[in-house]
């Protein structure tokens, strides 16, 4: 029972971990552009088939997570200058530019899977054993994904805190037009931004296939709706935000899962993280000051 | 060209429900900002009780589902309404609370999966992803026609539904209620400051738009006579959102059109595309396709084809998602 | 202002409408002269999407056999795809378009599952035979003139499934099925066999679809101590589950539905298992008791159009709804040969005279065969590739189930033969 309850928290945090890096990337990009992207998913798809592919030429093991990770980035910078921003120029506010990203999510979803054939493609799986931590029966893999995790939320908490950019990119957060006037360069940091936050995207696109251990066109499809809730519940722009809704989501998500019933465990998580958010003193009107526009 | 009569039909009929959808979302978001992007879970349950109570009770072999009741279809109707209404005001009664507007937006999108997965889960509810099937349709054994003629009369009874509540909503929207109801989307501190309950006034026109909803659900089921998960994923909602964007957010006729493109021409046209490469390769260009489709008609014209007509000279910058502009705020 | 952008709106659709009216013309005009159309009504997009790449698997080699015999009646076979993209409210329109511009179809492969109950009456009222796929429980007493079923209802198959693990010995079962649409049918046939046949359900696990992880459900497995799961999923759940299941140690036997024998599932959980998957995994698919030169024929026509079918194309010379359709597809050319008519209300009753067995009928397992015999003015006998063909007054007809595992290039391998008496032979009850 009590390591059933151990084990379970255990999973719930490896499960946390996958979710959280895509919701940071999806929170820093949310949090600064404004831009609610729902092509996020697709471009996760991209950036796994990419690692997918460079596996296949020989660029195996964890690198794929960098392979991924650029892939991602560079995708993600494309569509935030070439498709985001002549939309922002013709007009188009937060709700116009969400159904951007959607039209966009069809076309380049259905784009792989013409691409694709429409197969599933069997990613190689890391070689890993399970130990005993604890209670805990994990594998490395796991393990891994956990520390990537944890990796990622200390580095960019950093670079929001400590570093001159970072603050520059909260300042923007916070309030772009401020920030240009008091001379920070809000074009190199949307650019960053989208760099950033693409690398994280395609980074979480790979950490979900090293553990599903298959991809298909629909794999960042089926993920988002998990990546969309933590990133907004824990408060736009915030990773530790992300984070911690990840692993509520999580955790919940797991014991239900141990003790309960395993169709309704994700009910559960989502039910929770809600209820959460609900009572969340930060969730009501007025927590965020300044007028929300578009970023690019 | 009986076949051609069948398709058309059928596209009347689903263009009549999808009016009544974007009537439904273009009250609650056009005129009063709340952002429903669990819209599709009101529709669905308007479809699943407008199903169950029509059919015989549960076999419980071939498919599983609550109620069974032998009602009549225009109590079903009804009762789907009704059913569209509760379950609004259940959701809004805990969403509709004074939040931010993109965690209330967050929180319906993840409802709507939530109700996924039970509905998916707890087979005995609405027979999970595989639906409730063999409902029958209203007085077909009843009515002298023939099945074409039956499709027909189906149809016109679907847009005279739609025009009425056309009519309702309009005038709805342009009573003092409907007014309150813009003051809020565009002020809403000012609106609160003037005495406007405006939870209240929120839950109102989720309750009012879940109604329509269950409406739709209602209308469409009784007629394609099936109703499962696949026909209500969450993706569904936005659909209706780009088509109410697409004919211009706030405009009653912009709603009727933006119907006509985007669930009924976008969705059909591509289909009559000629067959090339391996099977599913059509498929898949005519989803990118749509995509394409789509962001081309936000490009040229991101305000919708038409706007709102306004004595402003524009809607709020932000939109209405966004928080009320802090110049707003100030004035009052 | 307002009124003119309303007027050029309307312009705008009306030219739309007659963009389509035109389009559906040429259409129709091209496919005319020479020409009868199959129309494959499935999904082809969406989550079910891998139904759409097993049935062309089968009927591209079914065309293409009946094309190289010289067509039916002097004409040539086309295909046209149709996605019902598995939701009913989308087949709808779908296939009333296709109703709509397609005046030589003679024949549907399809609907499927999720929308039968939809489809089936439209495509019965139209007139048009159907080879159906659906596994409900409904068409075992099917009415519905124009409807025929080769697939053996979804209780059987799970019967089939429970007689072998009662053959191997196995004593404690672990249910572990999606909540998808397709494993939601499977599901009941095998937990009511269990019953029948009174073996203990130690664990009984409903995965929701796609989720990144199932530690806690394996775990619940690995704890109950089964001896075999049997299962069926959508291939990325069951990739994701069954790699969990491994890295905790707690891997056991696994046998699959017939629906897990189709290549995503089985590269998914392939890749999962490594090599255990060639010896861990066993499948319950339809087969005909001992391979025939219908078989032969089959795997030499998916050969001939391997540029053609999905990739990878040696996985339809196995899958097992690839070979249901092709079997179906050339009962339904031969049937055509036999009344000398491309009207489907004429050949329509004739489909089982070319495929029941009966009295002085001579046995061809080819197109080829069949239309030399009937042209000597012979009855005929239509052995497919799936095995004896034979459509009861409900126009259902299943045969054996074979048990097979897989080679690493995803053949099946004969383990046994379930045999459609002892599965008729179990008492299930409710499934």
């Amino acid at each position: 029972m009590g390591s059933t309850l151990v084990s379970a928290i255990g999973f719930g945090v490896v499960l946390a971990s996958i979710i959280a890096v895509a919701a940071m990337g999806f929170t820093i990009q949310f949090g600064l552009t404004n831009v609610l992207n729902l092509s996020f998913g697709a471009v996760m798809t991209v950036a796994a088939f990419s690692a997918y592919l460079a596996n296949e030429h020989g660029v195996g093991g964890w690198s794929g997570l960098a392979v991924g990770g650029l892939a991602g980035a560079v995708l993600t910078l494309v569509l935030g200058r070439g498709i985001f921003k002549p939309y922002a120029r013709r007009g188009a506010h937060l709700f116009e530019m969400m159904m951007v990203t959607l039209g966009l999510s069809l076309v380049i979803n259905y784009a792989i899977q013409a691409i694709s054939h429409n197969n599933i493609y069997q990613f190689a799986v890391l070689p890993s054993r399970p130990f005993q931590l604890g209670s805990i029966l994990i594998t490395h893999t796991q393990l891994v994904i956990v520390f990537i995790s944890a990796a990622v939320l200390v580095a960019l908490e950093s670079l929001l805190r400590l570093t001159k950019i970072g603050r520059a990119l909260r300042a923007m957060a916070a309030d772009p037009e401020l920030a240009r006037a008091c001379g920070i360069r809000t074009g190199r940091i949307v650019v960053l931004t989208w760099l950033l936050s693409g690398f994280l995207c395609g980074m979480a696109g790979v950490v979900y296939i090293i553990n599903t251990q298959s991809v298909g066109y629909t794999t960042g499809q089926l993920f988002l709706p998990l990546v969309v809730a933590a990133a907004i519940l824990g408060g736009a722009g915030s990773p530790l935000g992300a984070v911690l809704a990840s692993l509520i989501m999580g955790i919940v998500t797991e014991v239900v899962a141990a003790f309960g019933s395993d169709a309704y465990s994700t009910v559960a998580g989502f039910g929770i993280l809600v209820l959460v958010l609900l009572s969340r003193p930060g969730s009501v009107r007025g927590g965020q000051s300044g007028h929300t526009q578009l970023t690019l | 060209m009986t076949a051609w009569s069948y398709y058309i039909a059928t596209l009347t009929v689903y263009f009549g429900v999808n009016v009544l959808s974007g009537l439904s979302l273009n009250l609650q978001f056009g005129y009063a900002g709340v952002v429903n992007f669990g819209y599709i879970i009101f529709q669905s349950v308007g479809a699943y009780i407008a199903a169950v109570v029509v059919l015989g009770p549960s076999s419980g072999t071939f498919q599983q589902y609550v109620f069974g009741a032998h009602l009549p279809f225009g109590v079903a109707l009804l009762l789907a309404t009704a059913a569209g209404a509760v379950l609004s005001l259940l959701i809004g009664l805990f969403s509709l609370r004074n939040i931010r507007r993109d965690y209330q937006a967050a929180i319906l999108l993840i409802i709507s999966l939530i109700a996924t997965q039970v509905v998916q889960g707890y087979v005995p509810l609405f027979n999970g992803s595989n639906g409730v099937t063999g409902i029958p349709r209203p007085l077909f054994s009843t009515l002298p026609v023939s099945l074409q003629g039956y499709q027909w009369a189906y149809a016109g009874w679907v847009l005279a539904l739609a025009a009425i509540v056309y009519v309702l909503v309009r005038w709805l929207s342009r009573s003092p209620w409907g007014r309150a109801l813009r003051a809020m989307r565009d002020q809403e501190d000012a609106a609160a400051a003037l005495g406007l309950n405006v939870t209240a006034l929120r839950l109102q026109v989720f309750v009012i738009g879940g109604a329509i909803a269950g409406l739709s659900g209602g209308l469409l089921v009784e007629y394609i006579g099936a109703w499962s998960p696949d026909a209500w994923g969450y993706a569904e909602t936005f659909v209706i959102f780009t088509a109410i964007f697409v004919g211009g957010l706030g405009n009653y006729a912009g709603v009727v059109l933006g119907v006509l493109l985007v669930p009924i021409l976008f969705l059909e046209l591509p289909r009559f595309l000629p067959q090339v490469g391996y099977p599913g390769l059509m498929d898949s260009i005519e989803w990118i396709a749509i995509g394409a489709i789509w962001m081309l008609c936000l490009y040229v014209r991101p305000q919708g084809l038409f706007p709102e007509r306004r004595n402003r000279a524009r809607r709020p910058a932000a939109g209405p998602l966004a928080e009320p502009r802090p110049e707003q705020v100030g004035a009052v | 202002m307002h009124v003119r952008k309303i007027r050029v709106a309307l312009v705008a659709c009306g030219v739309a409408a007659c963009a389509m009216a035109v389009v559906a013309a040429a259409q129709g005009g091209r496919a005319a002269g020479g020409k009868v159309t199959v129309a494959g009504v499935i999904a082809l997009t969406g989550s079910s999407d891998f139904e759409g790449q097993n049935q062309v698997g089968g009927l591209y080699p079914a065309i293409y056999a009946i094309n190289q015999a010289g067509g039916v009646n002097g004409d040539q076979v086309v295909f046209k795809g149709v996605d019902t993209r598995g939701d009913p409210a989308d087949a709808l329109p779908a296939v009333q378009q296709m109703l709509a511009t397609t005046s030589n179809l003679v024949a549907v492969a399809g609907p499927d599952t999720s929308s039968a109950p939809t489809i089936v009456p439209v495509l019965n009222q139209a007139k048009i035979p159907m080879m159906a796929v659906a596994g409900e429980s409904v068409y075992d007493r099917n009415t519905a003139p124009y409807f025929w079923r080769l697939f053996p209802p979804d209780a059987a198959n799970g019967t089939a499934m429970v007689l072998w693990a009662k053959r191997k010995g196995y004593k404690r079962v672990a249910a572990v099925f999606g909540t998808d649409s397709g494993s939601q049918g499977d599901k009941p046939g095998v937990i009511a066999s269990l019953k029948a046949l009174h073996i203990q359900l130690v664990a009984n696990v409903d995965l929701t679809p796609t989720q990144p992880t199932y530690l806690s459900s394996a775990r619940k497995v690995l704890a109950a101590h089964p001896d075999v799961i049997m299962t069926e999923s959508d291939a990325t759940t069951a990739g994701t589950f069954f790699g969990e299941l491994k890295s905790l140690g707690g891997l056991v036997p696994i046998i699959g539905t017939e629906a897990t024998f189709t290549s995503p599932w089985l590269t998914a959980v392939k890749g999962a298992l490594g090599s255990d998957f060639l010896t861990d995994y066993t499948g319950l698919i339809t087969a005909p008791s001992k391979p025939t030169a219908a078989v032969t024929e089959y795997r030499h026509a998916v050969t001939a159009v391997k540029g053609q079918e999905p990739k990878p194309w040696q996985s339809y010379l196995s899958n097992p709804f690839s070979i249901t359709y092709y079997d179906g597809m050339i009962a339904v050319a031969l049937a055509m040969v036999a009344t000398h008519s491309n009207d489907p209300k004429v050949f329509n009753t004739a489909i089982p005279s070319v495929t029941n067995p009966g009295k002085g009928k001579k046995i061809v397992y080819t197109f080829a065969a069949g239309k030399a015999a009937l042209a000597a003015g012979k009855h005929i006998e239509y052995v497919g590739a799936t095995g004896l063909i034979n459509f009861d007054k409900w126009h259902n007809s299943f045969g054996n189930q074979e048990a097979v595992k897989s080679t690493s290039s995803l053949k099946p391998v004969s383990l046994g033969v379930v045999t459609a008496q002892q599965i008729q032979a179990v008492p299930v009850k409710g499934a």
